[in-house]
Order: C-alpha cells, then structure tokens, then sequence
C-alpha cells in the first residue's frame, strides 16, 4: 500500500507544489488548510506521516501536536515554519514534533526528511549494532569499520557520520541533517564546511574499490548504497572520489 | 589610592563643605577668643591707667611725701589685689613701692612695660614668678611704675585658648565625620541608581528604578530614568515587532516562490537555459534567505526574552568541536588552525548561538586569511570568567573600522572584493550574541592579523 501523507498548511499556494512533488516521489498526499479539521482528520489515523504548519487558521501546529501527543497518537510529525529562531525549533520539538523544517526550504530536504521519519518509525527499537552494505561493514560496539574484510581507521566524527549514513542506507541524507545529527548544529554553514568532512570520508571508505558506496545526491546531499540507482524524484550526480 | 576618592562628586562636595563649615566655625570661636583676651587686657590698662591718674593728682596736689604715703598706704592690705608699685628718684634709687629694684629699661620715662616679677616663696613654698603688665610715669625728678600681676588673667587667657582650639578641633572632626556620612549616604543611593540602570539596560529593559516615596531628588532623579526607559522600552519593542513581522512576511512568499521555482526545475524537458535561470534564482533566494535569517537572529539575540532557555555550555567542549567542524576545511585551504583550551570554561547560554558565534569567527577567518596562514582557537577559564579568542594572521581589521565592522552591513574591505564576501552580518551576530550572554566582544590587533576575543561571565554554580 502507498505510503499516506497528511500535510497541513493554510498557504495553498506553496502546498500545491509540496503535494505534487510528494506525489510524483511516490506518496499519496492529501492537503487540509486548516487546525481544527486537520487535527480531525489525522486522529482518524489513517496516514504514515504528518506534516504541520505551525500557524494555522483554527489551531495552530503546536496544538495539534500536542493534543496528537496526548492521545497517545505517536505519527511521525514534521513541523514547518517560517519561525526560524533557535528557540522556535526547541519549542516545536518540546511540543512532540519529530522535526522541524524552516521555510523557506529545499524540496530535497522535505523529501530527505519525510523518508528518514518513515523509515525511523518503520524500524523503531530495532537499531542493529551490526551494518553492512554491500561488501562495507560497520560494527557500533567494536568501533569498528571493515570493508572487503580489510580495516578501515576513521576518525570517532567519520564514524558517526558514516553510522548514519549506514543506518539510512538508500536515503538521502542532506547536509543539515548530517550537521544536525553528528555536531548537533542547527545552522547553515556558509562554506563547504560538510563536503570536505564527506570527502575526507569517501577518501577512506571508498579509494582503491572499484565500486563506489559513498555517492553524491546532486543538489540534496548523500547516499549511502550498493548499486548506483536513483530513488524516485532526485538526481544521482556523478560519484566523485 | 586615597585620591581615587576624590574624583566622586559627593566625595568632593562633601570635602569642600566640610573644609568650609570648619574653618567658618574655627574663625568665628578664634575671634571670640581674640576680644576676650583683649578685652581682658584692656581692662588691666584701664586700671592702671586711672590709678597712675589719681598718684599724679596726689604728686600735683600733695608733692613727694603724699604720693609716698599713698604708696605705703596702697602697698598694705589695702592696696588692690596684685598691684605693683614703685616709685625711684633719678639715681635709681627706690623711694616707695613694693618692687625691690626697677625693672627692664633702667632710662625707660614713660610708657607700658611688661616683666615678670619673683614672689620670694615663705618656708617651704618655692619661688614663683609672675608676669606684671605695668606704665611708667616720669614726674619731674622721679619716676613712678604702676603696673598689676596679670598671671591670673593670663592663664584665665590661656585656658580660653586652649578651649577655643578644642572647640575647633571638635567642630572641624564632627563636620568631617558629618560629611564623611552625608557623602557616604548620597553615594549609596547614587551607586544604587547607577547599578540597577546598568543592569536594567544589560539584563532587561522590563524592570524599572524603585522609588523610596519620599518624594526627593532621588526619587524624582529614578521617575525621570524610568520614564526615559518607558520610552526606550516602547520604541525597542515597536522596532522589534515591526521588524519580526516583516521578515516573517517576508518569509511566506520567498517560501512559495522557492516551492514554485523548485516545481518549474522538476519538470521533465526543461530547456538548459531555463533551468541554469531557474538554478541561479534559487540561489539568490537561498541568500536572500539567509540574510534575513541573521537578522532575525540579531534581533531575537537583543530581546528581552533571549535567554529564556538557559543551559550550562562548556565552551571548552564547544570550541574543542568547531575547531574540529572547521579543521578540515582550513586545511583545504592551506590555513592551520588550532585550538587551545584551559580549564573548563563553563557559561550559562544557548548552545546554538554560541556555536553560531564562534563558527562566525571561524568562517570570517578561514574566509580573510590567505593560504599559509594561521587561525587559532583559544579558549580559557577562570574563576571569574570564561574567554574565547579568535586569533589569525590575516590582514586585519584597521582600528578606525573596528566598531563599524559590529553594525549590520559594514564591511571594512574595498568593495571590489565585497562581491565574493558574506552577507555583512557576521560579525554583528557575533556581537549580538555576546552581549545576550552579558558578556564583552573586543577586536586588536595582532600586528598582523586580528584579534577577536569574548569575554562571558562563568556560569553560577548551582545551588546544592
């Protein structure tokens, strides 16, 4: 079955677009403009994920959280806002959200979040301390990286990074989600500042193999995966290494 | 340093008062005594005066023998208290009185004369002189001295002397000791003034001055500041609304034409023209997004409420993390960058902001210094205070344009290279943030290079 996503905004505008993008990812989405009915329709319980404005007509994002929260619901929520500031984000994430996204933001980044929410609640309690893709394994406990049965030294921020890029192996991941989750820095660096620590990475991981499992997702981010195929709605840029 | 003092104005105030109400009162008890002893010496004069007076009405009247007689008469019991006679003939020789022998100037004729005079102590009493304040008359042949043992009303005149300088030195230590707390008291409430505008411009511009209700200068002095913070208060929060709303108007559409722009690129057949237009719009968005996110921080860094969510940071911790963020992007660009910390350097703040600031710094350097040079990271704590520096051997920031560079939108560079830098706000955020966290910014010099180092109080322990 399709994977169902509510997404409530009252800028019909832009969540035309965000709908029509979701849906050509794959997704079945659904648009409702406003609070209250939005709090309705997703206590009905019938989507995968919700995506929350967080000034809404009616009742706002917060609320509607907070009230989902209480019922027990626990649906992945990813708020948007155009209130930007550190302590919005903190007040957003207090209130039960799972992430919060600030607008205006890329596309790609939706889409590199909406996957990761999926996939976290899909495999919640299962966090295997063994990853392996394609001949590349990482091992949580041992701290340690082996790739073709040949050791790999990595630095302990090149081991986080690459655990979790392991863990969402087929997803992108953007660059501030890797910033966010490895420094737990919510900002946006200036300069290039992720690409040198991927290529530093990728200089470890995947020099002297003949087949590259670090890649490039262009204009989004990083993707950890065997076979270099696409998913639904990005680009795959050359790997460079 | 006792002059440092001095440079209080109550301090000052009060000395000179002080200074002023002793020698007021010390010159008036001086001149009180100045009459007094004169006055008493005036009236010796007289009564010799009158005395020597009525002999010579008896010498005119009477000649030599009844002056004598008046002489032997006075020198008995009879004679005023202390009185001193003694008449001689022109050899010197005495012919009555009660003075053996002529004192001091033996050709004096006439005139005020002062000697002392020895009183031959009887049995086992001693010898005592006595001052004697005396005029001399010349009659025809003879000479007659009239004076008085002034030793009663000389040491009446000292003891009033020594009195009067008591009183001055009373007068003029009660007046310091007045002053001392009359200073001391202005001072404290002046200090109380001064301390809680200070804290109330730094901390939170909500709070206001209080009032005793006394109804004095002091209280009008804290109605007066209070009503200046009212109007403060009222403009900062005008700005701030008018701006937050703004830039969150602003956001909404810059977010539907990003989407809109985003939606146009996905479509399948865009020509190449297209979507390198499509590509660059999206990132003059991208910028303009930024720089409107900044602005909204520097806004939020200066409000009231901007602390609210306080935590512990080690920026020990933090600065150890960044540095490692950014060494690899310095390298890359062939800058080394160190990082050096000193004891844990514990601060009460926003995390966030805080890696916001000194990524700032970090960025600003890596972006300035040319290859080969160096950054370094410097991060110290003490019992007093935690400080964070910035260090690198770039080019520098000229002094004069060291406080521009904290305002929004200065840059201090020619503007040919303005085309590849930042937004402008770097630095400002720099400093909104470090004065959020009551903490003092100073750029230098690092002959060559800059300087920028941040100054934040320690964290309070907490309470056990």
């Amino acid at each position: 079955m399709q994977t169902q996503i509510l997404l409530v905004e009252d800028d019909v505008e832009a969540a035309r677009h965000i709908l029509q993008g979701l849906r050509e990812s794959g997704y079945s989405a659904e648009l409702c403009s406003d609070g209250r009915e939005g709090l309705l329709r997703a206590t009905a319980g019938r989507y995968d994920l919700l995506i929350v404005d967080r000034m809404l007509p009616h009742l706002d994002g917060l609320s509607i959280v907070a009230i989902l929260r209480q019922k027990g619901d626990r649906t992945p929520v990813l708020m948007l806002s155009a209130l930007g500031t550190v302590s919005d984000r903190v007040d957003g994430l207090r209130a039960g959200g799972d992430d919060y996204l600030i607008k205006p933001f890329a596309f790609v980044e939706l889409l590199a979040r909406v996957e990761a929410l999926l996939r976290r609640h899909a495999v919640e309690g299962a966090a295997p301390s063994a990853l392996r893709v394609g001949d590349l394994e990482l091992n949580v406990l041992a701290r340690r990286v082996m790739r073709a049965g040949r050791e790999i030294a990595l630095t302990a921020k090149e081991f986080q990074l690459l655990e979790f890029l392991m863990r969402r192996a087929g997803q992108v991941v953007t660059r501030t989600m890797l910033l966010e989750a490895v420094w737990n820095l919510h900002f946006d660096p200036q300069t290039n500042l992720i690409d040198v620590h991927m290529s530093r990475l990728r200089a470890a991981v995947d020099r002297g193999f003949d087949c590259p499992l670090l890649h490039t997702v262009r204009g989004a981010g990083y993707m950890v995966r065997e076979r270099e195929v696409a998913p639904a709605g990005v680009d795959l840029g050359a790997a460079t290494g | 340093m006792p002059h440092r003092h001095l440079h209080y104005s109550t301090n000052r105030l009060a000395a000179i008062y002080v200074g002023l109400c002793a020698l007021c009162v010390g010159g008036l008890l001086w001149v009180g005594f100045l009459f007094t002893a004169r006055a008493l010496e005036r009236e010796v004069d007289l009564v010799i005066a009158t005395e020597l007076d009525a002999l010579k009405d008896d010498y005119d009247e009477g000649g030599l023998q009844r002056l004598v007689d008046t002489l032997n008469r006075r020198t008995d019991s009879w004679g005023r208290n202390g009185a001193v006679y003694l008449l001689v003939d022109s050899g010197n020789h005495k012919i009555a009185g009660n003075l053996s022998g002529w004192p001091g100037d033996q050709r004096l004729l006439n005139g005020w004369i002062e000697f002392d005079i020895v009183a031959r102590g009887s049995g086992r009493e001693q010898d005592s002189y006595h001052p004697v304040r005396a005029e001399i008359y010349n009659l025809d042949h003879y000479r007659l001295l009239v004076g008085t043992d002034v030793s009663e009303r000389r040491q009446i005149a000292a003891r009033l002397r020594d009195t009067t300088l008591w009183g001055i030195a009373l007068a003029a230590l009660l007046s310091a000791a007045i002053g001392w707390w009359y200073s001391r008291r202005v001072a404290a409430r002046v200090r109380v003034v001064a301390q809680t505008c200070e804290k109330i411009i730094s901390d939170d511009l909500t709070q206001r001055l209080p009032q005793a209700g006394s109804h004095d200068e002091f209280d009008q002095l804290a109605a007066a500041v209070n009503h200046m913070l009212d109007r403060i208060e009222q403009q900062t929060t005008a700005v701030r609304a008018t701006f937050n709303s703004a830039a969150h108007d602003l956001r909404s559409p810059l977010h539907r034409m990003r989407v809109r722009l985003e939606s146009a690129f996905r479509r399948p057949g865009i020509d190449p023209t297209a979507r390198a237009a499509l590509d660059a719009a999206v990132d003059d968005l991208e910028r303009v997004q930024r720089t409107l996110a900044t602005l909204l921080q520097i806004a939020q860094a200066d409000s009231p409420a901007a602390l609210a969510g306080e935590e512990p940071v080690d920026l020990a911790e933090l600065g150890q993390e960044l540095g490692e963020l950014y060494d690899p992007e310095a390298r890359e660009r062939g800058l080394e960058l160190t990082v050096q910390t000193r004891g844990p350097a514990n601060v009460s703040g926003n995390r966030q902001l805080l890696a916001q600031l000194l990524a700032n710094l970090l960025e600003n350097a890596i972006k300035y210094v040319p290859a080969g040079g160096h950054i370094g990271l410097t991060v110290e704590g003490d019992t007093r205070l935690a400080s964070l520096t910035v260090s690198d051997n770039g080019p520098g920031i000229p002094q004069h344009a060291r406080e521009p560079v904290l305002q929004p939108f200065q840059r201090w560079e020619d503007s040919a290279s303005r085309e590849s830098s930042g937004s402008g706000l770097g630095l400002s955020l720099v400093a909104a943030v470090v004065r959020m966290h009551r903490g003092r910014l100073a750029l230098s010099d690092n002959d060559p290079g800059l300087v920028v180092r941040c100054e934040f109080p320690l964290a309070q322990k907490a309470a056990a």
